[in-house]
């Protein structure tokens, strides 16, 4: 259960290329700015969660990733609107329900449902700021420059790396497996039994590179030192430490606030 | 603790496992995630940490690159990972049936894990499948904790019975030249 319903759609990066204010921040600053934002919109009012939602939505306009935005919020946020309004706004029962002929709405409830709402439509605009102007690869050289070891940065990096090889490996497998008759429209007994069809030469072929890889790394001695030397690595300006630094002092003292509250 | 390199390598090759397999879940249009085979894998073969690692990794990379509501779960495929590795280290993946408890073990404690995260974060709507089963049960005047517990326990004991049965079979049926460099995989093994 990654996301207890995630749409998967796809592998493919969400990073959109360009060369605005945003994309040329350090990433880790991107990174400790998502979370100052995620333990923000706990504390305020819809309102103020709603002001995060459009400025964020904003800055990813003005940073050429709107499109992206866009789609992404329609296609996560459309769905989730539906059940929310229905959930909150027509069947649970309130004090204010108000009953008209066959359909009942609660004005408290819509209310709750907004709250949610703009919460989720903050946290998820948030994000998108952070992965529509950040390349994986930079932030990998970010945490590299900041001292992270090697073992670490490998298994962050590497998965990046062998999403895409390993999606076309598994759309072979099927499109091999329908060549030989594999029915994946029929009965859910016909799909129940053509998942390990396609699951199982997937694992098998994957694991049986493990032994190859491990080789090659420690064959480049990749773990010889304890950090790796970034020849490339993000700017990192003195303002954006002295940012980060307060932005990570606040997150503690606003998660603390908000629990004595 | 310092994983050896096979192991980094098991766990990195395990994550995109488990983000490709629940592609495959799409394919064969079942109303599964099936999207922690690679979290149980590691977890049998190389203990509870490496599991729990792949598992928060997993949420953390889907999050960058497709879903940025996947790092929302991060302690769901935590706990995921924990657990499967504890159990392995229980030998409760050592047959078939001992499997399929751990499967419902992991289902029920997973759940628990998620439901506060899918209520108070969420609303009690997660913008999958179980969102129908959830509306239904409010309509029937369920509470709304009891509803998304109900429908996401459901979906979610097949779900993990499934995994687990998927990734004993892979770990069982791997050669052991293969598993002989696990040590942890000594306690699984019949």
């Amino acid at each position: 259960m990654i996301t207890q319903g995630s749409s998967q759609t796809g592998t493919a990066l969400l990073y959109v290329p360009g060369n605005s204010f945003i994309h040329r921040m350090n990433p880790l600053t991107k990174l400790v700015g998502l979370l100052w934002l995620a333990a923000t919109t706990f504390m305020l009012p819809p309102g103020g969660m709603a002001t995060i939602f459009v400025a964020t939505f904003l800055f990813g306009v003005l940073a050429g990733a709107g499109k992206a935005f866009i789609k992404r919020l329609i296609l996560t946020l459309g769905p989730f609107a539906i059940f929310l309004f229905v959930i909150h706004g027509v069947l649970i029962e309130r004090h204010d329900t108000i009953q008209h002929e066959w359909i009942s709405f609660s004005p408290e409830g819509a209310q709750y449902m907004l709250k949610i709402l703009v919460r989720v439509a903050a946290l998820l605009a948030a994000s998108m700021l952070f992965v529509t102007t950040t390349h994986p690869a930079n932030l990998l050289k970010a945490l590299d420059s900041h001292g992270v070891p090697p073992g670490i940065a490998y298994l962050i990096a590497s998965p990046l790396l062998l999403l895409e090889p390993f999606s076309a490996r598994a759309r072979a497998i099927r499109d091999a497996q329908q060549a030989r008759g594999l029915d994946l429209t029929g009965s859910w007994k016909a799909r129940v039994k053509a998942f390990p069809a396609l699951l199982i030469p997937l694992v098998t072929l994957a694991l049986s590179d493990l032994d190859h890889r491990a080789t090659v790394l420690d064959g480049r001695a990749f773990r010889a030192r304890p950090f790796r030397v970034v020849l490339d690595a993000p700017v990192d300006r003195p303002y954006e430490r002295w940012l980060r630094r307060a932005l990570l002092i606040a997150i503690p003292l606003q998660i603390g606030v908000l629990l004595w509250l | 603790m310092k994983f050896d390199t096979r192991t980094l390598v098991l766990m990195a090759i395990a994550i995109v496992i488990n983000i490709v397999v629940g592609q495959i879940a799409v394919w064969v249009k079942l109303p599964l995630y099936v999207d922690a085979v690679g979290t149980v894998l590691v977890a049998i073969l190389a203990g509870p940490l490496a599991g729990a690692v792949t598992g928060v990794l997993t949420n953390v990379i889907w999050g960058l690159v497709s879903d940025p509501t996947a790092m929302a779960f991060f302690p769901v495929s935590l706990v995921i990972g924990l657990l499967a590795g504890y159990l392995a280290k229980l030998g409760w993946f050592r047959n078939i049936g001992m499997t399929v408890v751990s499967g419902i073990v992991i289902g029920i404690i997973s759940t628990l894990v998620a439901i506060p995260i899918i209520v108070y974060m969420f609303g009690g709507v997660t913008g999958a499948g179980t969102d129908f089963a959830t509306t239904f049960l409010v309509s029937v005047g369920q509470e709304l904790l009891k509803s998304v517990a109900i429908a996401n326990l459901t979906t979610n004991l097949a779900d993990k019975i499934l995994t687990c049965v998927i990734a004993w079979v892979i770990a069982s049926r791997m050669p052991n030249r293969f598993t002989a460099s696990f040590p942890f995989y000594q306690h699984s093994a019949s």
